[in-house]
């Protein structure tokens, strides 16, 4: 032992027992063995039991203490192993990974053959993804412990993560020599599996199918073996043999579409007829399959598709399939077959009234359909005229729908859907709270309901709408957050921004935020897990999952809520007055509803004062039960409190927003919205170079993307006006933007833009806008641009249009009340059920609101 | 739908279903669980836009008071907007034979609340479990559950897959494992 301070023989056990206590979590007994040291003058200051002290304390949530021992005890003894891996505990549990390796390498230095500070060195390593340090520590490991399966799986395993097929093969191999095998092993299934992972990763797929053929019998993932022989059979082209198997397969799962592609891509059918007979062949085989018969629709077109669409819909509405149209959605990027829908589905509603039939001149012989045959087709009728904006027609057919069956749910949610579509979500409110009172054991209603109260910006009763699913005693909203509910606060989050209550809408993100590193911590168990279990291709994907985590779209959808928000508070710093008056609605109130919902917020503030109270009791109440109770691990570090208002009053908003920023540019970088908020962050930090590098990505991307193109305009104006720049600085700039514009003025630029995306209206919009920009003059023209209403133009949707309108109300155009007020009158016209075209009959010249959104 | 086995990716949004559609829920780490120790029992039903409409989490009951191998089916949640298209039978019936080729599973187990009549219907009528005791005061909230089993098959050809198909329920609205279980679950350690 390196320790200059090794114990007496009595002391010594009495340190052993510290130990124990440590790992049987027994902290309470610990510190008093601890205690029987030090009282003792001779060791009061004795380095590793002051450690061991400190860590038992960390257990017990005595977090500063802890470190003062733990400091203490590794500067009496600083060439004690123990006391350099307490240390690196202390801060691993901190998360201090970085600081926590450093630990153990220092713990190592005393102690070089220390497995249990090698294998927690290398759990860290891995966590981190140092995969060279990781190799090295698991190559220390075998060397150490060469009887251990787990020695050599986690070696090759290295290998494996850096790539290095070849010696991870050999590896395994190596190992495999020593394993005698049983006739049923899934554990030994799964290392076999594993290795024909790696080969096939190192691309030897010959290799890999002998590899599967040779060790069948020992192989119990079946259903695996199956898909990459097909696969592999498929790359070789041998196409007959992959054939067989992808026959097998459909067999096995008639509703896996990769199969039938693997059929297909074996038989090589080129004509539709052929390629309809494998389909209607698996038909018969399985007739309650919807596979076979669905995607032949993708492939088939005129009269073929007719026919075969006829008899799927049929069979549909005959038996009441309500995701009917979720399953022919698909198909409507297709205008053809949406006409041919269309025909067929009003003619089922003409027959089916006159007849009962669904044809006109049928055999009356046969059966008559049911009397909800003619319900379903209108349903599916108002989902289809949905679908098209149609709005008017979709609520004949819903409104028809329930004249028919007044009581059923779906019909509720669909005319709820309608209507939120329509640009009225009140009346969604109303409707989709009538659904979830018909139903109110379904959490899938009662979720809907909450989603759309939350789109209202009724997060009080969202809140309570929600909780009826939620844990009794804890608020729905704290409930929620440790179910990692992130639909749901990204609502919030979305709703507390429209109200501008930008300190609310903040701690959801952030909340979001932490769910993404919860459960980029949570791989940390699986490092040993898997690597007994045997799941190591399953753990594979898991890291690479881990990897790539934040380019989920709950994170790129928090993020970029955050980001505007923090940089509206750049732009608008925080004050207590801001958080009040910005309360409107963004989809534009009259100022008699303005006025009710002031009303219904005063309210809404008193019963969330109360609840607030509530909330602290039952946390004070909470607090003490865990005191209580805290024998228990402490996972990780205790979060500090997301406060709002703090959270509001931040004096660096733009660095909150970069880290927000920093995954969605390491993991986004295909979206081009990554790049067009890249380039604000740093257009207000006034770095010119990483606005060019954000344009420049994205340009790469779409460089006909209406938001980068104002970006760009804006930085050429930008880049005019400043006149001084550093030599280095100018000389890039001047090269990029040449390379990107070649050198042609502004004006043209943006005229040139127009010209190349003249029928749609969110590129006239951004071009219009810039075009004012640049020329306040044209002022006329470019507001003509923007508010394009024609039918010949793409996009004109009431969600541009609402944006057009709120620019025109901001002042992007310079004043322009009139035009707003003539503009929303024209919207009115289009979108008639959209409150916020909505014009207040008693004061028609009312100027409109604009929302209080961050721009 | 697409019907296949998750993977490990598949689990955030496996949850999401779970959060929308039932009143028991579990942290991402128990789905880790799952997918990484049976990552051959799970399956989900996708859409065409990749988005999970049901799924089943699985899993082996790791030790059997009866001794005998079997599985146990976590949580079954279908999207309401999606039901009637048959899916918790076909996720049941691909879990069901995963379960009996990788594991050697005799049977499968789940719990049910008592007063859930629609998921009672779905177990018992179209995927053919039975009830094999009650468990007083399973779920948190106090609420007993109806342990059900099913007897599986040794080994499977496709003949006999397809001779088990029967009605599909109408409604697939599942609840199984209350949360409480899960804190002093298995979890990886």
């Amino acid at each position: 032992m390196p320790s200059i301070n090794p114990l007496p023989p009595k002391e010594n056990a009495l340190f052993k027992r510290i130990l124990k206590c440590y790992e049987q979590k027994q902290y309470k007994s610990g510190l008093k063995f601890a205690k029987q040291i030090l009282t003792n003058v001779k060791f009061a200051e004795h380095g590793e039991t002051l450690a061991m002290k400190g860590l038992t304390l960390n257990c017990l949530g005595r977090k500063e203490e802890a470190y003062d021992y733990v400091r203490r005890g590794l500067r009496n003894d600083l060439k004690s192993h123990v006391c350099w891996h307490v240390y690196g505990l202390l801060q691993r549990s901190d998360r201090k990974y970085e600081e926590a390796i450093k630990c153990y390498r220092h713990a190592l230095k005393w102690d070089k053959d220390n497995l249990q500070i090698l294998r927690d060195l290398s759990l860290l390593q891995i966590q981190m993804r140092d995969l060279e340090g990781y190799k090295d520590t698991r190559y220390q490991l075998l060397v150490l412990r060469p009887g251990q399966r787990a020695s050599w799986i986690g070696y090759a395993m290295s290998y494996h993560l850096l790539k290095d097929y070849t010696m991870a093969l050999r590896i395994l191999d190596e190992f495999r020599k020593t394993q005698s095998v049983k006739t049923y092993d899934y554990e030994h299934s799964e290392l076999l599996m594993y290795q024909n992972f790696v080969m096939r990763e190192a691309g030897m797929y010959k290799e890999a199918l002998e590899f599967l053929n040779e060790n069948d019998e020992q192989l119990l993932d079946r259903l695996s073996v199956q898909e990459i022989k097909a696969e592999i059979l498929l790359k070789l082209n041998r196409r007959e043999e992959a054939a067989k198997i992808a026959q097998a397969l459909t067999d096995r799962n008639p509703e896996n579409w990769a199969y039938y592609k693997y059929l297909e891509d074996a038989l090589q059918l080129d004509n539709v007829e052929e390629r309809c007979k494998i389909y209607s062949e698996k038909e018969k085989k399985f007739p309650r399959a919807t596979a076979p018969k669905r995607l032949p629709l993708t492939f088939t077109t005129g009269d073929r598709f007719r026919r075969l669409t006829d008899t799927f819909l049929r069979t549909a509405i005959r038996k009441g399939v309500p995701p009917l149209f979720v399953t022919m959605r698909p198909l409507y990027t297709d205008p053809a077959k949406v006409k041919i829908i269309e025909e067929l589905a009003l003619s089922y509603v003409k027959n089916l009234k006159e007849t009962d039939y669904f044809d006109a001149n049928c055999d009356t012989s046969e059966e008559k359909e049911p009397a909800t045959a003619l319900l379903w087709t209108y349903y599916y009728l108002a989902q289809h005229y949905d679908y098209l904006s149609q709005t008017q027609k979709a609520l004949e057919y819903v409104d028809a729908a329930l004249e028919h069956t007044p009581l059923l749910i779906e019909l509720y949610v669909l005319k709820a859907k309608i209507k939120r579509h329509a640009g009225d979500i009140n009346e969604g409110v109303k409707l989709m709270d009538e659904a979830q009172s018909l139903d109110t054991a379904d959490r899938y209603i009662n979720s809907k309901c909450g989603k759309y109260m939350l789109r209202a910006n009724l997060i009080q009763e969202a809140a309570e709408m929600c909780s009826k699913f939620t844990r009794e005693g804890v608020s729905a909203m704290e409930n929620l957050n440790e179910m990692q509910c992130m639909w749901f606060q990204l609502e919030c989050a979305s709703s507390y921004q429209r109200l501008g209550k930008w300190g609310e809408a903040l701690k959801k993100c952030h909340e979001i935020d932490r769910h993404f590193s919860e459960i980029i911590e949570d791989q940390f168990d699986f490092h040993t897990y898997c690597m007994r279990k045997m799941t190591l291709r399953a753990y594979v994907e898991l890291l690479q999952l881990e990897d790539k985590l934040r380019s989920h779209p709950f994170y790129v959808r928090a993020a970029h809520i955050a980001i505007e928000i923090y940089l509206h508070l750049h732009d608008h710093p925080w004050t207590p007055e801001s958080e009040q008056n910005n309360d409107l609605d963004s989809e534009n109130l009259t100022p008699a509803e303005l006025r009710k919902l002031k009303r219904k917020q005063k309210k809404k503030e008193r019963k969330a004062e109360e609840e607030r109270e509530k909330q602290l009791a039952e946390q004070k109440k909470r607090e003490q039960q865990n005191k209580k109770s805290q024998d228990n691990d402490l996972d990780g570090p205790k979060e500090e409190e997301l406060i709002p208002d703090e959270l509001a009053k931040t004096d660096n908003p733009l660095e909150g927003a970069i880290k927000f920023l920093k995954p969605l540019q390491l993991l986004s970088p295909n979206l081009v919205q990554t790049h067009v908020v890249a380039y604000e962050i740093y257009s207000r930090k006034g770095k010119l170079l990483l606005m060019l590098q954000s344009i420049k990505r994205g340009y790469q991307i779409d460089k006909d993307d209406p938001q980068l193109h104002t970006c760009f305009i804006k930085f050429l104006l930008h880049v005019k006006k400043v006149g001084e720049l550093s030599e280095g600085v100018k000389t890039v700039i001047e090269q990029e933007v040449g390379k990107l514009t070649d050198n042609k003025p502004i004006s043209r630029i943006n005229q040139e833009f127009l010209d190349r995306n003249h029928n749609s209206l969110p590129h006239l919009f951004a071009g219009g806008q810039m075009m004012y920009l640049i020329d306040p003059s044209t002022r006329e023209l470019a507001i003509q641009l923007a508010t394009t209403v024609s039918s010949n133009v793409k996009g004109v949707t009431r969600l541009v249009c609402i944006d057009v309108l709120d620019s025109l109300c901001k002042g992007d155009f310079g004043m322009c009340e009139r035009e707003a007020t003539d503009y929303q009158a024209q919207c009115h016209n289009i979108f008639p059920y959209a409150t916020a075209f909505m014009i207040p009959d008693n004061n028609p010249t009312e100027p409109m609101l604009s929302n209080g959104s961050a721009s | 739908m697409n019907i296949r086995c998750a993977r490990p990716e598949d689990l955030m949004n496996m949850q999401h279903c779970n959060l929308l559609c039932l009143p028991e829920n579990y942290q991402m780490k128990y789905y880790f669980y799952h997918g990484l120790s049976w990552p051959q029992l799970s399956y989900v039903g996708e859409a065409s836009n990749g988005k999970i409409v049901g799924y089943v989490l699985a899993k082996m009951e790791e030790d059997p008071e009866d001794a005998i191998p079997h599985g146990h089916i976590t949580s079954l949640a279908v999207k309401r907007s999606y039901r009637r298209l048959g899916l918790a039978q076909k996720l049941m019936d691909q879990a069901s034979r995963a379960m009996v080729e990788s594991f050697k599973a005799e049977y499968v187990s789940l719990h049910v609340r008592k007063s859930n009549r629609a998921a009672l219907h779905l177990y018992t009528n179209t995927l053919k479990f039975e009830i094999s005791e009650i468990e007083p005061k399973y779920y948190a909230d106090g609420e007993d559950a109806y342990a059900m089993k099913r007897k599986l098959p040794k080994s499977y050809s496709d003949e006999i897959e397809c001779s088990i198909e029967t009605v599909a329920g109408s409604l697939e609205h599942l609840e199984i494992e209350p949360p409480a279980k899960i804190l002093h679950s298995e979890n990886a350690a």
